[in-house]
């Protein structure tokens, strides 16, 4: 049997309109809506406009900037987004009780129902546009297939000239268009797509790594992969790859039927007193998505789609269902369930069925489980049972001492050696820097790298032969060589200079009235009081030396 | 605790199952002692130690003045661990250790998780030092000022029981009160490559003594060229 006939419904640039919403004095502004990557902010969203002039997702942040002037940058926050989408979703649960949320912007449903009532999947996607764009929201794609994975690209192959008589959005009459995908043509829809669309489908190292092997060994769409015999695609790929296959081959994602999960997997909290803001429930929130998948690992399974629902003193019940692809986690879950509280308490004003008191109970339901294939101890316990180890203890302290205070280190590129380590806390995506993106650093500290790094520096002096401070003309001169160097850093408090080099200007920031800073780094061996040479690297900044880092 | 927690990544649908499970690996799994399982040391580090390896369970120091290459050789034996696969755990009291030298000595990062203990967390630091003993094969730990005699026997028992590698690093005004299994102390030792107003600092041949309890008892010397 097929996959299931799906409608997708996708609102480009939701984060843009997101906060056009928030901030009405952006509505006729070029928007981009930036994120923090790997390579720093980066551009996430662009408005109309923005695009027009060249920006376009992935952007770097300067190179935004420089294409289009008057471009305003907001910094992302999908809470919000989350929190607005949620309108969209209520305008749709008359047309089907069966609203699946996917992300802040996009939200699917299946159509075996409402297509039937409406008069096939035309009318149906017709109906949608015309209620979601009654909503105000400028842009509106909806896309009808076999499957969510098919239904997803559809949307983004519906064009707004295609339905709509003009192509500027400004007097458009219908600022949206579907794509209705014919029963049983999926296979044939998916075929030219880039096998990168698959990246999605499960966690961004894991998809890059697939889909960029897949390239390299020839296969660029995802109808050459799909051609593939499956239990080779196994053999080579693996379960997440095997998946991704029948994905391709516009099958189910899911070989065996999923089956509904046993009712004592629900887990419920009841509130007392009944908490009206959102980070009362929040920890709550946390705790029950914790509880929830360590019993379905404990019976191995794995979750893909998620009930949230919730009671009020007045007797209101809400529920939403969250899916996400390739399995949530417990953050992940946590953060969705943290996004539709937010909704539903703040979101009262405009609707319907308002929550009009304190939550009293909340529960999270999974609503499609599936084997987990994740990973196998080795019979003594190998390296996965390390990993589990570590990941226990690591977050009991995190608990103990707080967020921040277990890091691991990702090396960044940089000049001075402080720069050039980020200190990422535990559990958060390490974003490592790819090799090939490694930007030059002229200037750059050269040599060895210090094994003591003062994240403040040890104030230090730095004399010449008479005695007198070292000093560096603008020009990044220095008339006298340094020739003693004090400092609670070194053995015995100070030290004769015997080798050094430098002076090296650093002009940092320099377009910056307020945050420019201009130093000078000197590289400097010295002798202490029992003949032990001991290397450090010392900077001098508005006249005050002090030890940045020690070759310990 | 009433029992043991359920794994998380594997069903425990058929615990008499699991039960003859480990009994059969227990039977069938090659015999070690304790004192022999080791975490092999590469390099002229590795010629200096007994055995050309860190014993597991015993509690190592490392000594040396400030800037005479101590945090080097600490880094050196993280990097022995990780290179074995195992994960090491750091205490870092004053957020100086440099990720950078730890990545140029061979530590792999992403299992290197370094604990951060300001000043005001200090009191923690045994219950610290204690859970990652749990949790990692090799703890590199800073000493605070006032470590106390019976923290260090505690400690040393830990690993001791968890197989463990306990790596004290000290800091200016402390020592470590208990015993150790083997005493690294680094004596510095002249730089290379820098000269008055010019070259740049290349390396150094770092001078070292090992001394220790039972097979490291005789005092070893010896040279480690290294670069930084």
């Amino acid at each position: 049997m097929g996959p299931e006939r799906t409608l997708a419904l996708w609102c480009p640039a939701w984060a843009v309109a997101t906060a056009r919403q928030e901030d009405a004095s952006l509505a006729d502004m070029p928007v981009a809506i930036v994120e923090r990557g790997p390579r720093g902010l980066v551009v996430f969203a662009a408005s109309a406009q923005a695009r027009a002039a060249g920006v376009t997702t992935g952007l770097r942040r300067r190179e935004a900037e420089a294409r289009c002037a008057e471009l305003v940058l907001v910094e992302r926050d999908p809470a919000a987004e989350a929190c607005a989408f949620e309108s969209v979703a209520r305008a749709t649960e008359p047309i089907t009780p069966a609203v699946v949320l996917e992300r802040p912007g996009v939200l699917t449903f299946p159509t075996r129902g409402p297509s039937r009532y409406f008069g096939g999947d035309d009318a149906l996607a017709a109906r949608v546009l015309e209620t979601i764009t009654a909503l105000g929201v400028s842009d509106v794609r909806v896309g009808i297939a076999d499957g969510v994975f098919a239904a997803r690209l559809a949307t983004r192959r519906a064009e707004p000239g295609a339905s709509g008589p003009g192509a500027s959005k400004s007097g458009a009459s219908k600022p949206g268009a579907s794509n209705v995908v014919a029963p049983g043509k999926s296979p044939l829809f998916l075929a030219p797509w880039p096998v990168v669309v698959l990246r999605g489908l499960m966690g961004d190292s894991a998809g890059d790594a697939l889909t960029s092997l897949l390239v390299r060994l020839g296969l660029r769409t995802l109808g050459d992969f799909a051609a593939l015999p499956a239990p080779s695609v196994l053999a080579r790929f693996g379960t997440d790859g095997a998946r991704a296959h029948r994905v391709a081959a516009g099958l189910d994602e899911l070989t065996a039927a999923p089956t509904p999960p046993p009712p004592d997997l629900v887990e419920t909290c009841e509130l007392d007193p009944p908490a009206t803001r959102v980070d009362e429930v929040a920890f709550v929130a946390k705790e029950l998505a914790d509880r929830l998948l360590d019993r379905l690992a404990a019976l191995g399974l794995s979750c893909s789609q998620v009930v949230v629902e919730a009671e009020t003193e007045h007797g209101e019940r809400h529920s939403r269902c969250w899916r996400h692809e390739g399995g949530l986690t417990a953050a992940a879950l946590a953060t969705r369930v943290r996004w539709q509280l937010d909704a539903w308490l703040t979101n009262q004003a405009s609707d319907a069925d308002p929550v009009t008191a304190g939550l009293t109970l909340l529960r999270l339901a999974p609503d499609r489980v599936v084997p987990a294939t994740g990973r196998q101890l080795g019979l003594w316990g190998g390296d996965a049972a390390a990993v589990d180890r570590a990941e226990r203890v690591l977050a009991r302290l995190q608990g103990m001492l707080g967020h921040d205070a277990v890091v691991t280190a990702v090396i960044d590129g940089g000049r001075a050696p402080a720069e050039r380590v980020r200190w990422v806390p535990w559990g958060e995506p390490r974003d490592e820097p790819v090799a090939a993106d490694a930007a030059p650093w002229p200037g750059a500290v050269p040599g060895p790298a210090p094994a003591r790094v003062y994240e403040v520096p040890v104030p230090a002096e730095l004399l010449d032969a008479s005695g007198d401070p070292v000093r560096v003309s603008g020009r990044g001169e220095a008339p006298t060589a340094p020739a003693h160097l004090r400092s609670d850093a070194l053995p015995g408090g100070s030290g004769a200079v015997v080798a050094w080099a430098g002076p090296w200007a650093h002009d940092l920031r320099w377009w910056d009235r307020i945050t420019r800073r201009r130093r000078v780094l000197w590289q400097v061996v010295v002798t202490c009081e029992r003949e032990e040479q001991v290397a450090c690297l010392v900077a001098v900044e508005g006249g005050h030396a002090a030890v940045e880092a020690v070759y310990d | 605790m009433a029992s043991a927690p359920p794994s998380r990544h594997l069903p425990r649908r058929d615990d008499a199952a699991r039960a003859r499970l480990a009994a059969v690996a227990n039977r069938t799994r090659p015999v070690t002692l304790a004192r022999e399982r080791s975490l092999p040391v590469a390099g002229p580090l590795g010629e200096l130690l007994p055995g050309a390896a860190l014993t597991r369970g015993t509690v190592v120091r490392v000594d040396g003045a400030p800037g005479a290459g101590a945090t080097s050789l600490a880094f050196a034996l993280a990097a022995a661990a990780t290179q074995a696969g195992e994960w090491v755990g750091a205490v870092d009291l004053a957020g100086t250790l440099g990720a950078e030298a730890a990545a140029a000595a061979g530590v792999a990062l992403e299992r290197f998780p370094v604990v951060r203990l300001g000043s005001d967390a200090i009191e923690r630091w045994a219950t610290v030092v204690a859970a990652l003993l749990d949790g990692v094969g090799l703890v590199l730990a800073e000493l605070p000022r006032h470590a106390r005699v019976g923290d260090a026997r505690r400690l040393a028992a830990r690993a001791r029981e968890r197989g463990a590698v306990l790596v004290v690093l000290p800091t200016a005004a402390a020592r470590w009160p208990g015993d150790a299994a083997l005493h690294l102390v680094a004596e510095g030792g002249p730089w290379s490559g820098l000269e008055p107003g010019a070259g740049l600092l290349a390396s150094r041949a770092l001078q070292l003594r090992v001394e220790g309890r039972g097979a490291a008892a005789r005092v070893r010397r010896g040279g480690l060229a290294r670069a930084g």
